[in-house]
């Protein structure tokens, strides 16, 4: 509201009124006592009073300003919930007409709860230790497991080293002598020929193929020598042991 | 005319002048909003909207879109660190440091046992209980100097903050309260005037039943000789002697806790505070009873 330019000469004139109203108050009360029961004068004074509210406020905000419940009567749905009541009491207490029982959950407000509770928490604190302690000890049992496997593992880690190691020099050795071998095979023909000779060329080749098989014989008839030779053997060792076993 | 007499005028037409009431000033300049977008030259133009394109036509891109370049949201690589965020449960922080300060600015009563509400209520702390936050992480920044000897109950406290308190003989226990029961605790005064019966503090999510239940973290649910036998080996562990608190003189004080399903202080479940009458009303029925007895 604008004010501002009147401060200085309004003061004065509120203080003028409180004077006013504080001397009109006592002389209330005074007639207050004396007529108590005079329709007459309650009326007069609800007037007074009446024209004494200039907040402009509606009654539910008077009432609000005032510390009172702000509707005497119910004026929407909403008014006559379960929640508003609560509030109510919750805020004015018994002054505000409201039986407190409402307050205490009723049977189906139980019933309800119990019936949550049973999805949200369905297990007790005694089962959610028991299985916390038993996944806890899964877990362990787990590193554990891995840990033990790891180390047998690493007990065997030089032993599969040496043998890695020994095949793949096998396999070099191998690839060498079939090397050097099919190497001596090539000279051999060179010399047999007496020149160079172009290891493509149709001779060559044929004189290749023939001495690979004289070679293969050589070495079936070696083998062939081998084996008698280890079955002379056995059979001598054989005789000796009859001989011993006769003996 | 000299000054004088222009207050004087002034003044007596101010005092012929009606008294100031509600019938004759005005409302405060722009105090009331016209209901209607005044056309031509009340206010006509664009009336915020600009000139041409999307803002005029009010026709917006959809959120995100950026007219063809790619959208900032594709841009930035996925954070995998983030990943279940929106579950986790956060503990916003108080240190020792600040739990000696408000002791030493009394904003708290040591003479009674610590918890959330006091805390809250010292105007030193503050959480959001609907934001996944599920109440105070005591930490132990300012450790060597805490002096204080309190029996405080907060909701997650490490190994160090657990020895600074028990050096100065006081206790600390850890105790999980669902979002519901620190909605209560945070604001006790605005659930006290919904008028309700104080419900029960529900139990531990499963993967935190295993913080809550050892006596190393000083768990509500941990067994009392357990914890008391860790509150030897934590003195042992830290080099420092354990006061005997059977022989304190507030003893009572120090060995007061709450029941798993309690809330508050003093207040049991199933019990309705009025403020207004100063009052408590108890239930007597016995299924109500027996709903906040279990």
């Amino acid at each position: 509201m604008n004010l501002c330019l009147r401060k200085q000469y309004f003061r004065p004139n509120l203080i003028g009124s409180l004077f006013r109203f504080a001397t009109t108050s006592t002389e209330i009360v005074e007639n207050d006592q004396v007529f108590i029961d005079d329709e007459e004068s309650q009326a007069r004074e609800a007037e007074i009073n009446q024209k004494r509210n200039i907040s402009r406020l509606t009654p539910a905000h008077y009432n609000l300003v005032n510390g009172r419940k702000p509707y005497e009567e119910p004026k929407s749905l909403a008014h006559l919930t379960v929640k508003y009541n609560r509030k109510m009491y919750g805020k004015y207490g018994s002054a505000s007409g409201v039986n407190p029982s409402i307050c205490f959950p009723s049977r189906q407000d139980i019933q309800e709860k119990i019936e949550y509770e049973a999805v949200a928490y369905p297990y007790t604190i005694q089962q959610m230790m028991e299985s916390a302690a038993r996944q806890r000890k899964e877990e362990r049992e787990k590193i554990e497991k891995r840990d033990r496997d790891v180390a047998a593992k690493f007990a065997k880690l030089e032993q599969w080293k040496k043998e890695l190691n020994d095949k793949l020099a096998k396999k070099t050795a191998e690839v060498s002598a079939a090397k050097e071998k099919k190497e001596r095979l090539v000279e051999e023909v060179r010399r047999h020929f007496g020149f160079k000779l172009d290891p493509r060329d149709e001779r060559f080749q044929e004189m290749l193929a023939k001495r690979e098989k004289e070679q293969k014989k050589l070495e079936k008839l070696a083998r062939k020598e081998a084996k008698e030779k280890m079955m002379i053997a056995k059979l001598q060792q054989k005789n000796v042991e009859l001989a011993d076993a006769k003996k | 005319m000299g000054s004088r007499q222009i207050t004087e005028k002034s003044l007596s037409m101010l005092r012929s002048l009606p008294r100031i009431s509600l019938q004759n000033i005005r409302d405060n300049p722009n105090s009331k909003l016209k209901n209607k977008r005044g056309r031509a030259q009340h206010g006509g133009d664009k009336h915020g909207a600009g000139n041409k394109g999307s803002g005029q036509r009010q026709n917006f891109m959809r959120l995100g879109y950026e007219t063809g370049n790619n959208p900032f949201y594709l841009r930035i690589p996925q954070e995998h660190y983030y990943r279940g965020h929106h579950l986790r449960r956060e503990y916003p922080p108080l240190t020792l440091h600040e739990l000696q300060r408000i002791i030493d600015k009394d904003c708290v009563d040591t003479s009674k046992p610590i918890d959330i509400a006091s805390l809250i209520k010292s105007g030193f702390y503050n959480f959001q209980p609907d934001l996944k936050q599920f109440g105070i992480n005591l930490t132990d920044e300012g450790a060597d100097i805490f002096a204080a000897k309190i029996n405080i109950e907060v909701q997650w406290a490490s190994e160090q903050v657990i020895a600074a308190v028990e050096r100065n003989g006081g206790v600390i226990t850890t105790a999980y309260y669902d979002p519901h029961s620190l909605l209560l605790l945070k604001n006790p005064k605005k659930f006290f005037e919904s008028g309700q019966a104080i419900p029960r503090r529900m139990i531990p999510p499963s993967d935190l039943i295993e913080y809550y239940t050892s006596a190393k973290s000083r768990g509500y649910l941990a067994d009392p000789e357990e914890i008391s036998k860790e509150r030897l080996k934590l003195a042992q562990k830290y080099g420092y002697t354990l006061p005997d608190i059977e022989k304190d003189s507030d003893y009572k004080m120090m060995s007061e806790r709450k029941d798993p399903r309690q809330i508050f202080y003093g207040l049991e479940p199933g019990w309705v505070v009025n403020l207004k009458d100063e009052c408590i009303l108890k239930p007597k029925d016995q299924e109500l009873l027996s709903f906040f007895n279990s």
